[in-house]
């Protein structure tokens, strides 16, 4: 504590929470103060979601209090109005205005009465210009952009009357960079209104950018605190992880060879054009380029599951059948999808359904399922990518995050793909597990099977474990890259559609 | 015992995950063995919650036993068996298509038609009568087929298109029949709906080997996983190589199947094509299905469970009978049934979320 003593607006004391078979929370105490940016960083299962279900009275704790404004909030539940929860997950009212879904539900947000449109689009003009949300309040929420949707939950949790404590649990996950400083900017905003903000994010930069405290979960237990400015990103990893991770670590494969396992020409499909690219045996070949520049609908048309216009993809020297994923998989090209929720795992089946889902066929016997060689696989797979779970009959939807990519990462290797396209694989991923995931994927690739293509927005990943990186902007290929011998600076550049000198254009 | 099973085993595979060397294998493969034929059983059971479907239907009959004694009389119980053994065929594919996200609002009008076809075929066409029952099943899987062409294809909603293909099936029906019983059914056929093996009627072992199949497909092969993940996310099974059209398509298709096979069987017990076949089994269908522990947002449930749900409404039907209540009260008593089922299972979770 500093001189100054300020009463804390929300105070957990001796928090513990146990679920069967796991202590999500050990004793954990912490304590929000008005007019703060707290960050709370861990590992997946850590605890973070669970103290945050506990901050917002979703759950109850077995053990400990928690006081809101010096009350106890479990005996005046009406106390947990004040804090208001924006979910990593867009949930947005998508076939209703803007202005109708920042109101919602109306008589939290002052508006009472009956609701006419007109009053609730003029009422809505000062809050989406203070965060900047540059639409019309009568345009459909679903109709406007990615990071206006994010803003606009945002925006949605600050209107509530009460709402003095604001958290936002990583809010960044699909903003551009533009998208997240705006977003930082009107947080900084809000803290200086005297609202009283908890920062959940796995990205350490923004963490040390934004926040003025933090606090670190590990394992469910509360292993450090600090104001931001007496620690750095080291003493952060360190205290998340429990282990010296060192950020600047190549996982580089060594094993690119000349010969080519994928090669692309002239694709052309949904928002992209005339694409051509080649993927050696035995590399990581990093995609770049900020959100929205194609490069997804790219890896999924040359996948098969979105429809190509024209062009042609070769694997193995072999022309593949476009459009149709089965295919794809059997030939030996993998996908893996960046919304892993909707699209990566089945939610209600258990781990070991998930697992081996796309491998079923190579599983049969006269067209029956063996079970001994489907729990072989499983097994293998959750020994291989350490996969944690309390059992493999666990509905994956419990999972945490780390670990379901980790099931999809298994599953997909299961098909022994020789190429296997990652789209964003360490989104919501932490520290920690996203280390992990690298060596992980150099291993693989330099096992001698597969070859890999790495989407990401995280240029300092790609420098990382990409052999070469190609840089997409407005749906074209705009440039190719070394990692070793070029600068960030001129790959951002390229990123952002501006000409330079020094890469190896390959557009003509 | 259910618990503690399950207990044990992530219990093994915590600690084989712990000590990451020799231990790993054995732990989780000790949970299958001990005796492969009870767990498999347990296992079945265990999709879904059939367990607490099960018992609730145990705790009926028990109820229902001590109130009359003729609940457990010989013919007593072979006539619940036989009345339920059609809902029962039809709850069960009717559950496979709701695990994997759809429903089918025509299989009653599927079953009348085709019970009206059968008999078109044998009495009119004077066709072999077994040959006939074939044409029925087959007519049955045409048009199931062409419901489940219509939503994959045109991507129409299901809910929609069964609805409208109700109305034609019935139209068709009623234009055929005009309305009237084909009597004089070949009586070849009559031991398929009125024949007893052992003291259990025809109709009830034809349905066990409807359940042996359907179990058998969504539990072991990979059509039946490719079911449920469907149901879980179209899009992710999509992306994971899961024939997605060709599931579902097949899927109506053989719900299309059993409910001719039920309108047929029907028709051999009866001795005559009545276009009246399946009237009320699209209801039943579904209510066995929500009864037994199918989610209608598809993913989660199984065949199994929805024939559980299909013997409480026939034992509940029955009572009502056997103690002499007005029938007017069984569909009043079936709704509650339903809204019970799973008013209990929303309040079971909901103890279990705060006992967390």
């Amino acid at each position: 504590m500093d001189g100054v003593c300020v009463v804390p607006v929300l105070e957990a004391t001796g928090i513990t929470k146990a679920f069967p078979g796991v202590v999500a929370l050990d004793d954990v105490s912490v304590a929000f103060e008005p007019g703060r940016i707290h960050g709370i960083v861990g590992e997946n299962g850590a605890g973070k979601s669970t103290l945050v279900k506990i901050l917002d009275g979703v759950l109850r704790p077995d053990k400990g209090t928690v006081r809101i404004e010096g009350e106890d909030a479990f005996t005046h539940p009406r106390l947990f109005e004040k804090i208001s929860y924006v979910p990593q997950e867009l949930l947005l009212f998508r076939h209703m205005t803007v202005a109708e879904n920042l109101f919602m539900p109306f008589w939290t947000s002052g508006v009472h009465g009956l609701i006419r449109q007109q009053r609730l689009f003029a009422e809505a003009l000062p809050w989406l210009d203070l965060f900047q949300i540059d639409v019309a309040p009568s345009r459909l929420a679903g109709d406007i952009s990615v990071s206006n949707q994010q803003l606009l939950q945002i925006a949605r949790a600050t209107v509530k009357e009460q709402g003095r404590i604001l958290v936002l649990d990583e809010p960044t996950t699909s903003l551009t960079a533009k998208g997240i400083s705006r977003l930082f900017e009107v947080i900084r905003q809000l803290k200086s209104q005297g609202r009283s903000i908890i920062f959940i994010s796995h990205k350490l930069d923004e963490i040390s950018d934004l926040c003025d405290e933090v606090t670190v979960l590990r394992n469910g237990v509360k292993v450090g605190y600090s104001r931001m400015g007496d620690v750095d990103h080291r003493w952060l990893i360190r205290h998340m992880s429990g282990r010296d991770i060192d950020e600047g670590h190549v996982f580089r494969p060594r094993t690119q060879e000349q010969s080519i396992v994928l090669e692309v020409e002239g694709l052309s499909g949904q928002g992209f054009a005339d694409i051509s690219f080649l993927l050696h045996r035995g590399e990581i070949l990093g995609f770049a380029g900020l959100v929205g520049a194609g490069r997804s609908e790219i890896m999924q048309t040359v996948f098969g599951r979105l429809p190509a216009k024209g062009g042609r993809v070769l694997l193995d020297g072999k022309p593949l059948k476009l459009g149709n994923p089965r295919l794809s998989i059997r030939e030996g090209l993998v996908y893996l999808p960046e919304e892993r929720r909707q699209q990566g795992i089945l939610p209600l089946l258990s781990v070991r359904h998930n697992i081996s889902i796309s491998t079923l066929r190579q599983l049969t016997t006269g067209g029956v399922i063996s079970a001994r060689r489907e729990s072989a696989l499983v097994q293998k797979m959750v020994d291989t990518f350490d996969i944690r779970t309390p059992s493999l009959e666990r509905p994956i939807m419990f999972l945490s995050g780390g670990n379901q990519q980790k099931v999809v990462i298994g599953r997909a290797m299961a098909c022994v793909p020789k190429v296997l396209i990652l789209d964003e694989p360490t989104k919501g991923i932490d520290v920690g597990t996203k280390t992990d995931l690298y060596g992980l994927m150099r291993d693989l690739v330099e096992g001698g099977e597969t070859s890999m293509i790495f989407i990401s927005s995280d240029l300092d990943e790609l420098l990382r474990c990409a052999n070469r990186v190609i840089t997409v902007y407005g749906g074209r290929i705009v440039g190719e890259f070394n990692p070793e011998v070029s600068g960030k600076t001129e790959i951002i550049a390229s990123m952002i559609g501006e000409t330079v000198s020094g890469g190896v254009e390959i557009l003509q | 015992m259910k618990a503690a099973t399950k207990g044990a085993t992530d219990a093994q595979v915590k600690s084989a995950a712990k000590d990451a060397t020799a231990p790993t294998k054995p732990a989780v493969k000790g949970a299958a063995p001990a005796s492969p034929a009870v767990v498999r059983l347990v296992n079945l059971f265990k999709q879904g919650k059939t367990s607490g479907v099960l018992l609730a239907l145990l705790l009926i009959m028990a109820i229902a036993s001590i109130a009359s004694p003729y609940f457990l009389s010989t013919f007593n119980m072979q006539s619940v068996i036989r009345a339920m053994a059609f809902t029962g065929m039809v709850a069960m594919a009717q559950a496979c298509l709701l695990i994997l996200g759809e429903l089918d609002l025509s299989v009653g009008a599927v079953a009348g038609l085709s019970g009206v076809l059968g008999g078109v075929f044998m009495v009119w066409l004077n066709i072999d009568p077994f040959v006939s029952f074939g044409l029925g099943l087959l007519s049955g899987a045409v048009f199931g087929l062409m419901n489940g062409l219509l939503v994959t294809w045109l991507e129409l909603n299901a809910l929609v298109v069964t609805i409208g293909m109700t109305g034609v099936y019935l139209g068709i029906n009623l234009v055929i029949s005009q309305g009237k019983a084909i009597i004089d059914i070949p009586p070849a056929i009559y031991f398929l709906g009125q024949g007893v093996v052992l003291g259990i009627p025809m109709p009830f072992v034809i349905m066990l080997l409807v359940l042996a199949v359907i179990v058998f497909v969504a539990t072991y092969t990979p059509f039946g996983r490719y079911m449920y993940a469907i149901g879980n996310s179209r899009e992710a099974a999509h992306i994971l190589g899961v024939p997605v059209n060709l599931v579902r398509t097949l899927t109506f298709m053989g719900v299309g199947l059993v409910a001719a096979l039920a309108g047929m069987v029907m028709v051999a017990r009866l001795g005559t094509s009545q276009p009246s076949i399946g009237d009320t089994w699209v209801l039943d269908s579904i209510a066995a299905s929500v009864i037994g522990g199918v989610a209608l947002t598809g993913g989660v449930g199984s065949p199994a469970g929805a024939l559980l749900g299909a013997a409480i409404i026939g034992v509940v039907q029955d009572v009502i009978v056997l103690f002499g209540v007005s029938p007017y009260y069984q569909t009043a008593v079936s709704g509650m049934i339903v809204v019970g089922a799973i008013a209990l299972d929303a309040i079971s979770r909901k103890i279990a979320r705060a006992r967390q």
